[in-house]
């Protein structure tokens, strides 16, 4: 039995449709990150979680209780908003000591169990002062305090670090990824962040319009997509989707795609069983900026690698890696290569294409062709993993 | 300012714009230094002054604010705005508070009872006055509708009784300002973080104590701009008495404002009533112009 188990989970507001059946299931210590563009449900599966919007449809079990109908004060659970929703009113050992003092835990106890969280999160000389007085990060600080201090059973997080400014917030995300592995807490967290869903989650779970796309681990869900959707809005640069021609060339099924006036045919090496039913037919096929490199820097060992020449139409250095665009299949691609190439835009160029990462989609429904023996890890209970 | 250089009608036009705005306010500027600011200090001469009936500009030094003070009426009338400012003030605002939770707890009918609490603001003082004059009074409105109903022992006729009549006005002024204070604590509530609420009820806070520690204390200035309106509104409170009870029965209502009104106009006391009306305005000013020097200093809350 899993420790936080969302079986089937649906959510009406009146006639609006919002969640459409969710279907999660985590173990203690998991650190689970949603993730999906705006409006997608988010907030909502986490308020219904935390007991602040009623279930319509489903069953929500925390540790093999059912929690459906619990007060959110009775669910051991905390919550860290977006806002922070500090209390202006009172100190900030106030704000962490409010829900304590609710459930009528002794003053001197309470203090103490005050000091502590402040001291986990470095915010003991703040302890007197009201939270219009901090910076927003010390009132994220205090927020995460709050939640800490009653040493829930789960901890929820709604975009946490979206009103931080980008340094703050990489600084916040590493402290809470080593808050969660010394605590070694469960945690559902909320963002539109990419590389914090990355960074900080065992499990991913992508939602689209109230639905659950994948839910698998960050590595999972960045290599090996359930569908073309989670495949374009995991990982950033983006996956270059591009449409193929999948055929049969002397006895090897290639992915046949057009590069400007040329073509280049990239042998199909994964998922080729399930390929092989979509000969003389046209897929999308993806492969992420990080598997299309220079031919020096590709990686020959782990990988497939197929070389091809193509015109390099623009270059842009982020100064770690060298984004090289040019046209594949009518569509402008990224590759990522060494930062030092001398590539000129208008220069053509070797470009080495590593196979055994490219993934095929079903143009019209859009969803992955894959082999059977790898199911597909929408089941809660399965999971796969690639790496 | 640097200014472009420009040919000589350019510069006429700047300097037309440069004076237009200061033309135009000038007459309304000039109206209001003397109507307003000239009057007040020519009042606050009169107090000082031989004043009867008429103006007279013979210097009296005090005499006519120690006759203001030895007055038994003028010390009714403190007595009066006393009690009924304190009733109203405090009516309202506790009123005008829970009214304002009580909606805001997502009824339905919102809408429509916003709108019919708010109705009696519409009412100028004297139509509130008049209304409840009629209502309270024995011989047409409520006792008497509750004597043809069959309830014959039914009385209420504080509007009559010299101990009560006071109490007859807190409530008329009550029921006319609760529903704007209401509107205003309404705003205050709804500018309330919802996600500052989902924290206090996970942390466990009972709805009760979630008002009283987490969403009054942030209603603060809101409390603060009631107590200043209701304030200004009770000493305001002439018109309402007038139409009501008219300072009766005797001088039982007997109000600041009624008092400078019957000595200035009817009693031919005119330096009496400049020395009432120059003390009314000194506690107005007190009152509001700390107010609005703390507002206009932090446009932050
Ligand atoms: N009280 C409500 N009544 C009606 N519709 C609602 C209500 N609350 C949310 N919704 C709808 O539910 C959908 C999901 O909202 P939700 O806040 O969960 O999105 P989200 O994924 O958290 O988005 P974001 O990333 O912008 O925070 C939205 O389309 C929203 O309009
Ligand atoms: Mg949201």
């Amino acid at each position: 039995m899993s420790f936080l188990h969302i079986h089937n989970i649906h959510k009406r507001f009146g006639e609006t449709h919002v969640l459409k059946g969710i279907d999660i299931a985590i173990e203690k210590g998991d650190f689970l990150v949603l993730v999906g563009p705006s409006g997608c449900g988010k907030s909502t599966l986490l308020n219904m979680i935390a007991g602040l919007d009623d279930i319509s449809e489903g069953e929500l079990r925390l540790d093999g209780e059912r929690i459906n109908d619990l007060h959110p004060s009775r669910r051991d659970i905390a919550m860290v908003f977006q806002s922070y929703a500090l209390y202006p009113s009172m100190t900030v050992a106030g704000n962490i000591g409010f829900g304590l003092e609710m459930r009528k835990v002794p003053k001197a106890e309470r203090r103490a169990a005050v000091q502590r969280a402040a001291e986990l999160l470095q915010i003991e000389n703040l302890l007197d002062r009201k939270p219009g007085q901090l910076s927003g990060g010390q009132r994220q600080r205090v927020a995460m305090g709050r939640a800490l201090v009653r040493e829930p059973q789960l901890f929820l997080f709604d975009e946490p670090l979206s009103n931080l400014d980008a340094k703050l917030r990489v600084d916040m995300r590493t402290e809470i990824k080593q808050l969660h592995q010394r605590l070694g807490t469960t945690i559902v967290y909320v963002t539109h962040d990419q590389i914090e869903a990355m960074t900080l989650a065992t499990r991913i779970a992508v939602m689209r319009g109230g639905e659950l796309q994948q839910l698998g681990t960050p590595q999972a869900v960045y290599d090996d997509p359930n569908n073309l959707f989670v495949a374009g809005f995991m990982g950033s640069p983006s996956m270059n989707l591009v449409t193929a021609r999948i055929e049969r060339l002397g006895g090897e099924l290639v992915a046949r795609l057009t590069a400007g006036s040329d073509e280049v045919v990239l042998p199909v090496v994964r998922d080729r069983a399930a390929l092989e039913a979509w000969c003389d037919r046209e897929v999308i096929v993806g492969l992420r900026p990080e598997a299309i490199t220079d031919p020096s820097s590709a990686n020959r060992q782990d990988g497939v690698i197929h070389e091809a020449e193509l015109a390099v139409d623009l270059v842009e250095p982020t100064g770690a890696d060298l984004y090289v665009v040019t046209q594949l299949g009518g569509r402008s691609i990224n590759a990522r290569m060494r930062p030092g190439s001398t590539l000129e835009p208008g220069q053509r160029a070797r470009f080495a294409f590593d196979v055994s990462r490219m993934v095929a989609f079903e143009p019209d429904s859009e969803h992955r062709i894959r082999n059977p023996e790898t199911v597909a890890p929408s089941e809660p209970a399965v999971v796969t993993s690639i790496s | 300012m640097s200014k472009p250089p420009s040919s000589r009608g350019a510069g006429a036009r700047e300097r037309l714009q440069h004076w237009l705005p200061k033309l135009v306010l000038s007459p309304s500027f000039v109206l209001v230094l003397f109507f307003v600011y000239g009057f007040i200090l020519w009042t606050s001469y009169i107090s000082f002054s031989d004043s009867g009936m008429l103006p007279d500009y013979t210097w009296a030094g005090t005499r006519q604010w120690s006759r203001l003070w030895s007055s038994w009426t003028w010390g009714i009338a403190l007595h009066n705005i006393w009690v009924f400012g304190l009733l109203y003030i405090v009516s309202c605002t506790l009123l005008g508070l829970l009214l304002a939770i009580l909606l805001d707890q997502r009824i339905r009918a919102e809408g429509t009872l916003r709108t019919i609490y708010l109705y009696p603001m519409a009412l100028s003082f004297i139509v509130t006055g008049t209304a409840w004059q009629w209502f309270l009074n024995p011989g047409l409105g409520l006792e008497r509708t509750m004597h043809s109903l069959g309830w014959e022992s039914f009385s209420f006729n504080w509007l009559i009784d010299a101990n009560m009549a006071i109490y007859t006005v807190v409530i008329a002024a009550v029921w006319q300002a609760t529903g704007f204070i209401m509107a205003m604590f309404l705003a205050g509530l709804r500018g309330i973080d919802g996600e500052m609420i989902k924290a206090a009820q996970i942390d466990g806070a009972p709805t009760w104590k979630i008002y009283l520690r987490i969403v009054i204390p942030q209603l603060r200035p809101v409390f603060l701009s009631a107590i200043v309106v209701l304030a200004h509104l009770a000493i305001k409170s002439f018109d309402l008495i007038v139409a009501m009870t008219g300072g009766g029965p005797g001088n039982a209502t007997a109000v600041p404002a009624t008092f400078m009104y019957s000595y200035a106009f009817s009693r031919n006391e005119m330096g009496i009533a400049a020395a009432s009306a120059v003390f009314m305005l000194a506690v107005i000013a007190a009152l509001i112009i700390p107010y609005l020097y703390s507002e206009l200093r932090e446009p932050r809350s």
